[in-house]
C-alpha cells in the first residue's frame, strides 16, 4: 500500500487536492446564497429565510453530535494517557498546560449555549438547567470562564520553587484528564438531551439553497425558439469553467516535506520540523500544497479569467431577446475595461515579489510583510477590479435587474441558470482566494515561520518557540481558508451597502480612475524600489523594522476585532415596551406575543 | 410688471475630495451594515429580539412570523361566533330569534324545539333544534350580540374565519358553534344566570 502511494504519489497527492479545492469552491456556492440571504434579512431587520425544515429522527441527531465528542474525549484519553504518557516532563506539562485551558474554553462555552438554549425554548430538564434558567445574568458563566483562563495562565507561568514539581505533575495528568471529562460529559449531555423523537432541524436557513439546487434541477429547460441551441447550451458551460479552474494554481498551504524510504517519497515519514527556508532537507521529499505550480503562475489566471468574457457575451448574443443582447454588450464591454485595470494593479507587486508564482509570492509575504502593507492602493484597486469582473453591486449593469431584468441571462432557466449562478458565486471565492493570496498573506499567520514562531522587531528577538511541521502545515491550511471566507464574508456585505453606478460611470471610472492610478502606482513602485536598491544597509534594516511592525499592526487589528466581538457578545438589551394600543395591552397581558417554537 | 420668478438660490453640493474618492462614504455604509448584521444575528442567536408587539418601535427584528406568532387581537375583536353554555352544558339559547331578525346579511337559521316533558324548562323556554351560522355571509357587524336578550350568542372567540376547501364547510351548525369558548376558554358567558329549573325565577319575576 505504501509503496504504491510511493509510486503514485504525484498522481495521488494531485488528485487529493484536486478533491480538497473543489469540494471547498462548490461548497461554498450554496452557502455564499445563505449568507447572502441571511445578511440581506438581518440588514433589513427581518427575520429572513428559515422554513425549508429537514425532520430527523432524534436517535440519529443524538449520533451524530454525541459521538464525535465521545471519540475526541476517548482519543485524548488514549493519546494523553496510554500512547504517549508524559514521560518528558517538559512536554507533558505543555501539553497538560493547553489542554487544560481548552478544557476550560470548552466547559463555559458550552455552559453558555446550554444557558441560551434553556432560556430561548424555555423547557428545564433538570435542576442544573432550571439553575441556568433562574440565573440573573448568564455573562458569569464567560466571565467565570475568563478568570479560570488567567487563573491558569499564572500558576503556569509561575511554574518554580519547591512545588515545582508536583505542580508539573498536576499539569501534565490533569490538564488531559479535565479536557477528557469535560468533552465526554459534553458528548453525554447531548445524548441526553436531545429529544429521541423526530427533530426539526432549521439550521437557520441554509437548508433553502440546497432547495433551491435541487428545484433547478427539475425545472423546465426552456430555450427560446429563436435563440442559437448550440451557443445557448455552450454559455453557462463556458462562464462557468473558468470560475472553477482557477483554483488550479492557488495554494492552500506551505510545501510539506515527507521522508524518503529507497529513494522515494514515503508518506509515514512526514518531517517533525523544517528550516526557515522553502526547500525541504536533504534526503526529503516535497509536496506543495498548490493543485500546479506553473511557472507563469498568476498569467494563467488572467489568461483563463478572461474566457469568462466570452461566456457572458455569448449568453447575450444567442438567446434572441433584446434585454440579453444588451446585458451581454454591457457585461463584454465592462469586463475588458476592468481586465486592464486589474492587471496592472498587480504589476507593482510582481516587482516586488519578484515573481508570478503565488506559492512564492506568499513566502515573501511571510518572511516580510503582507501585500496590503506593501502596496495598499493596488489592493483597493485590484479588490474594485475583482468585483468589477464578478459582475457584482456596484457593478452590476449588466444584469441590472430595474433596467434590463436580469442582464444576459434573462432566458436561462433550470440548471443552465444555476451554472451561471453558481459560477457567480465561485468567482467571489476565487478572487477572495486571490486577494487572499497575493495582498493578505495567503497561508501565513504573523509571526509564525516556517520553523516556528518568532516575535521580533528588526534584530530583537521577543519570544521564539519551535512549532512541529505538521501543526504549521494544519494551521497554515485552516488559515489560508478562514482567511478566503472572511473576505468571501465581507464581498457579499458590499452587495447590500453599495448602489449600482449607472453604466457611463462605470466606464469612465473604469479607464479614466482606476487605469491611471494602476499606471500611477506601478511608477511609484518602481521609482521606490530604485531607490531601496541604491540606499545603503540602514535603509533595508528601517524596513526591517517596519515590516515586524506591520505584523504587529495585523495582531493587534486581530485582537480588536475579537475584543469588539466579545463585546458585542456581552452587551445586555434594554428594550422600551409600548403599550399603548389594545393589541399591546393584550400581549402585555399575555407576558409577550404568544408564539410557539420556531428556529432563525 | 413685476419681475417675474424668483428662484431660491441653493448652493451647489460640495465636491471635496473625500466624497469625490467615494471610499469613505463605502466604509462607513459597509459600517452600519455591518453593525446592523452582527447585532441582529446575536440577538436572534441569544433570545433577546423584540417582542414583535411589545417591542415593535424599538432597533432590532420586530417581524412577527405568522402562523407561528400572531399578533393579539384587541379585547373588543370580533371574531367568529359562539354559543354560550349553561351549567350543565345546553347552549344557553332560547331561540327567540332575535338575532336571526337582527341579522343584516341573513345568515342565522334556528330552527326552535320545545323541551321534553320532564326537562324543569318545558314551558318557560324554548332551545334551538338547529342553530346555524353562515360564516362566508356574516358581515361581523355584531348586531346579533346586541340583539340577544340572553346573552346566549357571542363573538369574544378571539379568531378569524379560517380558510376552508369548499363553501358548505363555513356553515358552522350548533355542535360547532357550542364548542368555541372565549379567548380564556371559557363556555359559559362571564354573566350568570338564574336558571328556571331550579325555582328561582319566581323570585327574580317578582322584582
Amino acid at each position: 500500500m505504501i509503496k504504491f502511494i510511493s509510486d503514485y504519489q504525484v498522481l495521488i497527492f494531485g488528485l487529493i487536492k484536486i478533491a480538497i479545492m473543489l469540494g471547498f469552491f462548490l461548497n461554498m456556492a450554496p452557502v455564499l446564497v445563505f449568507i447572502e440571504r441571511r445578511q440581506a434579512a438581518l440588514i433589513q431587520d427581518r427575520v429572513g429565510p428559515n422554513r425549508a425544515v429537514i425532520t430527523v429522527p432524534g436517535l440519529i441527531l443524538k449520533g451524530a453530535l454525541a459521538t464525535p465528542a465521545l471519540l475526541a474525549a476517548a482519543a485524548v484519553a488514549g493519546v494523553c494517557f496510554a500512547l504517549f504518557p508524559a514521560n518528558a516532563p517538559e512536554t507533558g506539562v505543555v501539553r497538560g498546560f493547553w489542554m487544560a485551558e481548552f478544557a476550560v474554553l470548552f466547559a463555559w462555552s458550552h455552559a453558555l449555549i446550554l444557558a441560551g438554549f434553556v432560556r430561548i425554548s424555555g423547557s428545564v430538564a433538570n435542576p442544573l438547567e432550571s439553575f441556568l434558567h433562574e440565573m440573573e445574568d448568564p455573562r458569569w458563566i464567560f466571565y467565570t470562564g475568563l478568570i479560570l483562563h488567567v487563573t491558569l495562565a499564572v500558576a503556569y507561568g509561575g511554574l518554580s520553587g519547591p512545588n515545582a514539581v508536583a505542580a508539573e505533575k498536576a499539569f501534565a495528568m490533569g490538564g488531559p484528564a479535565a479536557l477528557a471529562g469535560v468533552l465526554a460529559i459534553v458528548g453525554a449531555y447531548l445524548g441526553y438531551r436531545i429529544p429521541s423523537g423526530k427533530v426539526d432541524l432549521r439550521a437557520a436557513g441554509l437548508f433553502h439553497s440546497i432547495a433551491d439546487a435541487i428545484k433547478f434541477a427539475f425545472k423546465e429547460d426552456f430555450v427560446p425558439p429563436h435563440a442559437d441551441k448550440l451557443l445557448h447550451s455552450l454559455a453557462p458551460l463556458i462562464s462557468l469553467f473558468p470560475a472553477l479552474v482557477t483554483f488550479a494554481v492557488i495554494p492552500f498551504g506551505d510545501n510539506l516535506c515527507f521522508g524518503q524510504t529507497d529513494g522515494m517519497l514515503d508518506i509515514t515519514k512526514l518531517a517533525d520540523t523544517t528550516a526557515r527556508g522553502a526547500i525541504c532537507a536533504e534526503g526529503q521529499s516535497t509536496v506543495s500544497l498548490q493543485i500546479a505550480d506553473l511557472n507563469i503562475g498568476i498569467l494563467y489566471l488572467f489568461a483563463v479569467a478572461g474566457t469568462g468574457i466570452v461566456g457572458a457575451a455569448i449568453a447575450g448574443w444567442s438567446s434572441d431577446n433584446k434585454w440579453s443582447l444588451l446585458g451581454g454588450l454591457r457585461a463584454a464591454s465592462q469586463m475588458v475595461s476592468y481586465e486592464v485595470a486589474m492587471g496592472l494593479s498587480l504589476a507593482g507587486a510582481f516587482m516586488i515579489y519578484g515573481t508570478p508564482r503565488l506559492g512564492e509570492m506568499v513566502r515573501w509575504q511571510a518572511e516580510n510583510s503582507w501585500g496590503i502593507f506593501v502596496q495598499p492602493l493596488a489592493f483597493f484597486l485590484f479588490f474594485a477590479a475583482a468585483v468589477a469582473e464578478q459582475k457584482r453591486t456596484p457593478f452590476d449593469a449588466p444584469e441590472g435587474e430595474s433596467e434590463i431584468i436580469a442582464g444576459y441571462f434573462v432566458e436561462y432557466s433550470s440548471f443552465k441558470f444555476a451554472m451561471f449562478y453558481t459560477g457567480e458565486y465561485a468567482e467571489v471565492v476565487t478572487s477572495s482566494a486571490l486577494l487572499t493570496t497575493i495582498f493578505l498573506g495567503g497561508w501565513t499567520l504573523p509571526f509564525l515561520q516556517r520553523d516556528g514562531l518568532h516575535i521580533q522587531f528588526g534584530d530583537t528577538v521577543l519570544f521564539h518557540a519551535a512549532v512541529s511541521h505538521l501543526t504549521l502545515t494544519i494551521l497554515g491550511v485552516l488559515t489560508f481558508f478562514g482567511k478566503v471566507v472572511a473576505l468571501s464574508f465581507g464581498q457579499i456585505f458590499i452587495r447590500w451597502t453599495v448602489p449600482r453606478f449607472r453604466y457611463d460611470q462605470i466606464m469612465s471610472f473604469g479607464w479614466k480612475m482606476m487605469l491611471p492610478a494602476a499606471l500611477a502606482n506601478l511608477v511609484v513602485t518602481g521609482l521606490a524600489m530604485l531607490v531601496v536598491d541604491s540606499a545603503g544597509p540602514s535603509v533595508t534594516s528601517a524596513l526591517r523594522l517596519l515590516a515586524d511592525l506591520s505584523n504587529a499592526v495585523v495582531v493587534a487589528a486581530m485582537l480588536y476585532v475579537v475584543v469588539k466581538f466579545a463585546m458585542l457578545l456581552l452587551s445586555p438589551v434594554e428594550r422600551e415596551k409600548f403599550t399603548a394600543s389594545t393589541a399591546a395591552a393584550r400581549a402585555a397581558r399575555f407576558g409577550g406575543t404568544p408564539e410557539t417554537p420556531m428556529q432563525a | 410688471m413685476g419681475s417675474g420668478i424668483v428662484g431660491k438660490p441653493i448652493a451647489r453640493p460640495k465636491r471635496n475630495a473625500t466624497t469625490q474618492s467615494y471610499l469613505p462614504s463605502i466604509v462607513a455604509g459597509i459600517g452600519v451594515t455591518v453593525r446592523h448584521f452582527f447585532k441582529n444575528t446575536k440577538e436572534m442567536a441569544m433570545g433577546q429580539r423584540n417582542d414583535p408587539v411589545l417591542e415593535a418601535y424599538d432597533d432590532g427584528v420586530t417581524t412577527i412570523s405568522y402562523p407561528e406568532q400572531k399578533r393579539p387581537y384587541p379585547e373588543r375583536f370580533r371574531g367568529l361566533h359562539r354559543l354560550t353554555l349553561r351549567e350543565d352544558g345546553s347552549p344557553r339559547c332560547v331561540a327567540c330569534l332575535c338575532c336571526s331578525t337582527a341579522c343584516p346579511a341573513q345568515c342565522i337559521h334556528i330552527v326552535a324545539g320545545e323541551y321534553k316533558d320532564k326537562d324543569g324548562k318545558v314551558g318557560w323556554e324554548r332551545y334551538p333544534v338547529e342553530f346555524v351560522i353562515d360564516e362566508l355571509r356574516c358581515i361581523f357587524c355584531g348586531y346579533c350580540v346586541e340583539a340577544c336578550p340572553c346573552d346566549a350568542i357571542r363573538m369574544d372567540t378571539g379568531q378569524h374565519a379560517v380558510p376552508y376547501d369548499s363553501r358548505d364547510q363555513f356553515v358552522y351548525k350548533r355542535e360547532m358553534l357550542m364548542s368555541f369558548g372565549d379567548v380564556n376558554g371559557n363556555k359559559q358567558s362571564e354573566n350568570p344566570r338564574v336558571e328556571p329549573a331550579k325555582g328561582h325565577v319566581i323570585d327574580r319575576l317578582k322584582h
